[in-house]
Order: structure tokens, then sequence, then C-alpha cells
């Protein structure tokens, strides 16, 4: 999600907002490359493509134009474009979800159908072009807090998005003979004019991971917002006009970036041959050398250190490319920086389309009891980690104290479920504890809290979990009643508010 | 004055209206179970309230206010100091209509160093909203109009204007926002639609009703779930006699949880007899008003004195609710509400009455 919500525009239409590009070797061929691009971040499970954009990617031809100090890249004129349009939901089966189609159409014109979510996708006849369209789990992770360089979890933990992705023979599509150094973007459109003509400006585009969000938007390089300016540019043709002051923006936010640890590894010199490179905002990458997990931003490092390059740079789906980027901006590759995390929720496979199924939706379970009684009362109760007061609960021997206490409970029915408190607050009275085992789910967190309503109380218990080898339905029916069980028991103890 | 058909010229087509709902019904989920995951982390609290809102606004899904309540009160009870958590109160108590509990969080917000952007927006809103500061509310909203030109801004002072009779500036206001429009999100675009419809159906002096007919048929065509502007034109059609037409127009929404579609649909099933069926709408309508005014009395005192004071036929309840939403809001509009179902009682006496009811909260 390098790129998401990357400016106050994309925030309109979710289905329009880029967040990742990556351009691979497909993992199942090598003599095949794959493009890949992910839109509209925190998809839900239910979410669609729009059918009002245009969602393309453009390749150009590259030249190493200079190296060092006069490092640059120059894109050629001709440009490969591949883009996917799709249509208005049809209704599935009775009852079933709709589904939505869409079109690919080639560099050639030619047009391969598509339908969102078929995980096998569709290949051309001649078997050059395979399409994929629908939901994944992201693969982007992002373990870093800002400001500063402070390690995180993953911020896309759990998260989906929209994906397109498109394997194609290399050599057939890119002439490798004529140059093997490519720089693609991906970029979202309004698919018509209005009625009079005006074509609107393009919604987002992506070239290098948070070429917005980190290098351009960085707060502290400059109070004015400049991701829609950069986000209606051209790709490949950036207004001369302009050029001065995303210049401006990108070396006083580059600047900022080297700074963040407090050592200057970059001199103005260096500093100013990145910028120039930066400004060039396309993903590079090279058909004749190896693309692998880490070969991101090799390419212009390789360049600008003033060596020809020896990987095939790129994007795959599994590349850290946030901390890779990070390590370059605040040391130079002087210490690699490791964010909070090693992987994305789901990493991406070898088979297509690479990037994983998506993630189930948290299923939440709420129930909530209205008491009489003082909420102090109640807490003197419930709110300690031991279940005892529980009807459903037979015997529950408790392991240690405050947090990280476990509780195994044998239910009435003979099951055994073990618990650990994972937070607690008397003085709010709520705590929050995740299941061990004994419920057929993962991911699974309850809370617990009292809390004052009227002269009584409300109590209210939550349950958030995956179902794991169980539908759904069954899942819930257990939690629901272990839930609406021990709620309903505190009635005749505690007086039900009418 | 620009004509629909120019306008239409000028407009850049947007998401079909099904997907966007999907997808808003699909990100709200996905960002409720984010918030679930860690309700204190930044930005997350904020997306919910802005997905509940759009739900509300667009759907009239009236349980948002619900959901938005239960949010604050878990965000309240983890973290209820920091300016940022303020924030989040201040909109939510803002969005239920609670303004004087709102500008108490956003002085503590700005006290605790929320972002000055922030807070100014939100007490723009505010003092628009209540009627107060409008002089300095104008100036702002029309910098803020000049310097973005986005449709939310342009929305926000075609309003203003239309609240201060300003009907021709308003409605010039909102054309120019759809003819700037540039996105493909249909939201901003029926919203639009449906101000225009507004204003010339409910608030110019003299209600040009055909005019806002094909303003809210714009919005439906855009957003068909659009409840708000599926009610107000089932209002015209049902005036002018086109029972079937405003009907038609309701049914697909009776399930939203809004009374205001039982109350407009009781009305016309009693108009074409079909009293059975009326009487059971009527009954839902008058027990979703109660209950959505014991759950957020200022949220729904204004739409719950228009249901007493027509089809609800409780003169003093509606006189009731009608001064609670004018004491909350002095605005010009819910003053001459007062004044309004006040006079509109059998005599003067009775006006003089009900008009002296004391305000009960």
């Amino acid at each position: 999600m390098s790129d998401h919500i990357d400016g106050p525009r994309q925030m309109g239409d979710p289905s329009a907002d880029l967040t990742d590009l990556f351009a691979f070797t497909s993992p199942e061929n090598a003599a095949r490359t794959v493009l890949a691009v992910c839109v509209f971040p925190s998809a839900g499970t239910t979410a669609m493509f729009s059918n009002a954009v245009d969602y393309a990617f453009a390749m150009r031809r590259v030249t190493v134009a200079g190296l060092g100090d006069a490092a640059k890249f120059e894109p050629g004129e001709e440009e490969i474009r591949l883009s996917c349009r799709f249509d208005n939901l049809k209704r599935g089966t009775a009852g079933g979800s709709p589904v939505q189609g869409g079109t690919c159409i080639l560099p050639d014109g030619r047009t391969l159908p598509i339908v969102v979510n078929e995980e096998k996708g569709t290949s051309t006849p001649d078997g050059v072009f395979r399409v994929f369209a629908g939901l994944r789990s992201d693969p982007f992770y992002l373990a870093w807090l800002v400001p500063g360089v402070r390690k995180g979890p993953n911020l896309l933990l759990h998260d989906n998005v929209l994906s397109i992705v498109i394997e194609f023979d290399a050599g057939r599509v890119l002439d490798p003979g004529r140059g093997s150094l490519f720089g693609v973007i991906a970029e979202t459109v309004p698919l018509k004019p209005n009625v009079i003509g005006l074509k609107p400006p393009r919604i987002d585009w992506v070239g290098r991971p948070e070429q917005t969000n980190i290098r351009l938007g960085n707060s502290e390089a400059g109070p004015v917002d400049l991701r829609d300016l950069w986000n209606q540019q051209t790709p490949f043709a950036i207004a001369a006009d302009l050029k001065p002051v995303f210049r401006e923006r990108l070396t006083a936010s580059l600047a900022n970036w080297d700074m963040r640890d407090g050592v200057a590894d970059w001199t103005p010199t260096a500093l100013a041959v990145n910028v120039n490179v930066f400004l060039d905002d396309f993903l590079l990458f090279d058909v004749a050398k190896p693309m692998t997990d880490t070969s991101h931003l090799e390419i212009e490092k390789s360049t600008i250190s003033g060596r020809a390059h020896q990987t095939g740079g790129g994007r795959t789906v599994n590349a850290n490319v946030i901390d890779i980027l990070m390590t370059w901006l605040v040391n130079r590759d002087r210490e690699f920086l490791q964010g909070g995390a090693t992987a994305a929720t789901k990493p991406g496979t070898n088979v297509f389309p690479y990037l994983a199924a998506p993630n189930a939706e948290l299923q939440t379970v709420a129930e909530s009891v209205d008491l009489t009684a003082a909420p102090d009362a109640v807490w003197a109760l419930i709110g300690g980690f031991d279940p005892s007061w529980h009807p459903l609960v037979a015997k529950a021997e408790m392991t240690g104290s405050g947090v990280g206490q476990l509780r195994t409970i044998e239910t009435i029915d003979g099951k055994q479920i073990i618990e650990r408190l994972d937070e607690i607050d008397p003085s709010v009275r709520f705590y929050r504890y995740t299941s061990i085992s004994g419920i057929p789910a993962s991911n699974y967190t309850g809370t617990l809290g009292v809390k004052p309503k009227g002269g009584g109380s409300v109590v209210e218990w939550r349950s958030q979990y995956l179902a794991d080898n169980q539908p759904d339905i069954v899942v819930r029916a257990i939690v629901s009643t272990l839930l609406k069980s021990g709620l309903d028991s505190l009635k005749p103890r505690f007086g039900a508010a009418k | 004055m620009t004509t629909i058909a120019e306008l239409e010229c000028a407009i850049t087509p947007t998401t079909d209206g099904e997907i966007a709902v999907i997808n808003l019904e699909s990100t709200r989920r996905r960002s409720w179970t984010r918030f679930f995951e860690d309700p204190t982390r930044d930005g997350v609290a904020e997306t919910v309230v802005g997905h509940e809102q759009l739900t509300l606004q667009f759907f009239g899904n009236v349980s948002a206010l619900d959901r938005v309540e239960a949010l604050a009160a878990q965000l309240n009870q983890k973290d209820a100091v920091s300016a940022r958590v303020a924030l989040v109160l201040a909109q939510v108590a803002s969005m239920a209509h609670r303004f004087s509990d709102a500008r108490h969080y956003l002085a503590q917000a700005e006290f605790g160093g929320a972002p000055t952007a922030d807070v100014d927006r939100l007490r723009l809103n505010i003092d628009q909203a209540c009627g107060s500061n409008l002089e300095s509310v104008l100036d702002a909203r029309r910098r803020a109009a000049t310097e973005t030109n986005g449709s939310e801004e342009s929305v926000a002072l075609g309003s203003l204007l239309a609240g201060l009779r300003e009907f021709d500036a308003a409605d010039r206001i909102y054309k120019q926002a759809l003819q700037a429009y540039r996105d493909v999100s249909p939201f901003p675009i029926a919203r639009v639609f449906f101000q225009l419809g507004l204003l010339w159906g409910e608030l110019a002096l003299e209600a040009r009703p055909a005019l806002a007919a094909q303003w809210y048929r714009q919005a439906i065509a855009i957003l068909p779930t659009y409840t708000k502007a599926r009610v107000h034109l089932a209002e015209i059609y049902s005036s002018d006699g086109s029972l079937h037409d405003a009907e038609a127009l309701l049914r697909p929404i009776v399930n939203v949880g809004d009374p205001e579609v039982d109350w407009r649909l009781a009305d016309i099933l009693a108009a074409q007899g079909k009293f059975e069926e009326s009487e059971a709408r009527m009954k839902a309508a008058h027990s979703g008003f109660e209950s959505l005014l014991e759950r957020h009395l200022l949220a729904f005192a204004d739409h719950g004195a228009e249901f007493y004071s027509e089809s609800g036929n409780d003169c003093r309840r509606a006189l009731q609710l009608a001064r609670i939403n004018a004491d909350n809001r002095p605005t010009l509009w819910s003053l001459e509400q007062v004044h309004r179902i006040a006079t509109s009682a059998d005599n003067t006496a009775a006006a003089f009455e009900l008009a002296s009811v004391p305000i009960q909260r």
C-alpha cells in the first residue's frame, strides 16, 4: 500500500486509488514477465472495480544516459500499454453475489475478456498474455512509525486490495533485443470524457513505491500538499515548468530523511543526483537480468554509484521495499534498517496470480446486557479474569496473575478452552483477552467491559475471530452462546434494567 | 441559469452507483474491523466516522449514529485526554447534533494541540449548523470554496447561502461545483444534485417542485439508493397525484430503518385507499420516530417535529420537538419551523398555549 490515499483526490473513490505496482520475472516461467498493480486500500471482501476508470500499465524502454553524478535514465518515446476496464455488475446465480466482468486491452489492440475474482485468470489463445483481476491479500507491509524511525507492527495486517496481474511472454511483447531495461508506471484515468469532450485529469499514477507519501508528501519538507499535483502529471513527461517545484520538495524531503538517524550520509552532490533519479518516477526493471526479492532499487543505486547494474531491479511481491527504501534514504545502505515486520500478512506465492488469496474478514459477535446494579458491584463479580461466575463453566483454573495470566476453562459439556489476559484496566472496568485453544477460530480476541448506564450499568462483551476449520455460522453459534448465556446469568443476580 | 441538459454535458461519468454502494459498505465494514483490532491507531476511528457519515447521509441508515456513539464510548474509555480522541468525539457529537458537547470536545482538542485546520473545519461546520457567527462563517466558506474548488466546500457554501435566502447565489455555486467536478466517485455529485432539489423544492420562498423533481431524479440516477432524494421526490410526486410513482420510489428503501420512509409511504397508501397497510406503516413510523428521539433527540428533533405536525397528528409534541431543535441550533429555518407549527394549530389560543410549552429534554 505504498501509494495508498496519496492525495485528497484519491479519497473520493477508493477503487481508483492505486496502492502498489510490481514488476518481476514469473516464478512459473522465467521467460515471462509479470506486472501487477493494486488498488483500493483496506478493501472489504466485496470490493469491486470502478466501471468509470481505465486501469493501465505503460512501459517504455529506458537507456542509462549517465552514471555517477550524471546518473540519468532516459525513457524512449514508444509506449507499450496494457489496460483494463470493468463493467457494471451483473446478477450472479439466484441469491448469489453480483459478478463483474471486464476487458483487458493488449498492446496490439486485441481485447481479452476477464471475470473479476476468477482465480485462474484468462489467457489469450496464443498464450502470450494471461490476466487476473480481483481481491487478494495486500502484499505490502509497512512496519515503521513516523515521524522518526521507530519500528512498529505491520500497519496493513489482514488488509486486502483489488489487484490486476498481467503475465506475458517478455520476448514477444518487449523485444528485449532492442534493449532490456524498461520503466513501468500504472495509472488510473477516468474512462470517458464528458459529453463536450473534455478529458478529465488522471486520478492517480504510481512508479516506484512511496514517491508521493514518503518522498513528496513528507510534511517536514514543506507545508503545501503537492501529491494531487504530482498525480496529475503525465508519467514519463513531468511538466517542465513544475519540475523545479517537485525538485525543491524532493531535495528538502530527502535531506530530511537523511537526518532521521541524526547522521548525514548524503553529500549535497549525491543528494542532488538521488533527487534527479527519483524525479523520473518509473519502476525500473531489466528483463535480461535476475529480479529477486532483494533487487528492488539496485539499478538506481548502482547507476548513482557509477557502475553498471547487476540485477533486474523491479519489484517482486515479497520484496521488502519499505526497508530497502528507508535504508537507502536514511543511511545510504550503511546499515540495513529492518522494520517491525519481515513479511506481509500472507507472502506471495509461486503460482499465478502470485498474490496470496484474500484474507477472510474478521467476524464480530457483540452482546450486552443492561443491569440495575451499579458498575462496581457487577465488576466485582466478573472483572477478575476468573470465569467461575459463568453458567457454562464447570471448572476454571488460573495460572499466573496480571497481564499474561492464563485461564483454563472446562465447560459443562466437557470442552477445554484456554485464554490469555492481554490487558486489564480496573479503573474503567475493562479487560481484553486472546484465545489460545478450544474455540475453532484463529485471531480470536475478546473484550469485556462494565460501564455506567442510567442509574445502573451495562456489560458489553465482544469477540472477534476468524473461523478455523468450521463454517462461520458454527463458530458464531458457539461464541454467541458463550457470551449470551454468560450475560443472561447476570440478570437474576443484578436485576435486568427495563 | 444553466440547464440540467447543459450540466449533464459537462459532468464526468462517475462510477456506477451500485458499485459505489457495495464498495462503501465493504470499506465501512473493514474500517470497523481495523478499529476493533486497534482503536487507538491514528486515523482508524476517523475513517470509521467518515464512512458512517456517508452511510447516514446517502442511505438513511440511522443506526450509523448508534454505531458512532458506541465508537465514541469505546474511545472515551480508552484514551479520554488525547487531542485526537477529543476531535473524534467532537465529530461524533456534531454528527448527532449534540453541538454543545461538540464544542466542549473541540475546545479540549484545541487545547491538546489538535491540528488547527481540523479544529477550524469542524468549528465552522458547527457554527453553520447552529446559525452562529454567520458573517465570519460566510467569509471562511467563500475563501475555502475559492481556494480548493472542491465539491465539499462548494456544498457547504451553497447550503449556507440557501440558509441566508441567497437562493440564486446558492444555485450558481452548486452548478459551479458540478461543472468543476473531475472525479469518479458518484457521492459528491449526487449530493450536489440533492442540494439543488432541496433548494428549489424546500428552501426557496416560492417552491418550484417541477425543477426540484428534476434535480432529485438526477441524484437518484447517479445513486439509486439515495434515501433522502427518494423521500423528497416521492413527496413531490405524491403532492401532484402521482401516487404510484411515489410508492415505487419508496418501496425499495422501506428496510433502511428511516421512519420518514414509513411515514411518507403510509400517506401515499392512505391516499390510494390501502388503509390497512397504511395504518401499519404509520405505526412503524410512530414507533420509529420515538425510538430515534429516545436515542438521538437532538439529531431527529426537527424531523420528529415535522412528523408530528403533519401525519403524526400531535401538535403539542411537534412544537415541543421544534423548540428543542431551535434551542439547540437557532437557525432561521428552525425558528420558522417553531413559528409555523405553533400557528398551524387550530386557533390562536392554542398556538399561544403551544408556544409557551416549556422545552423539555
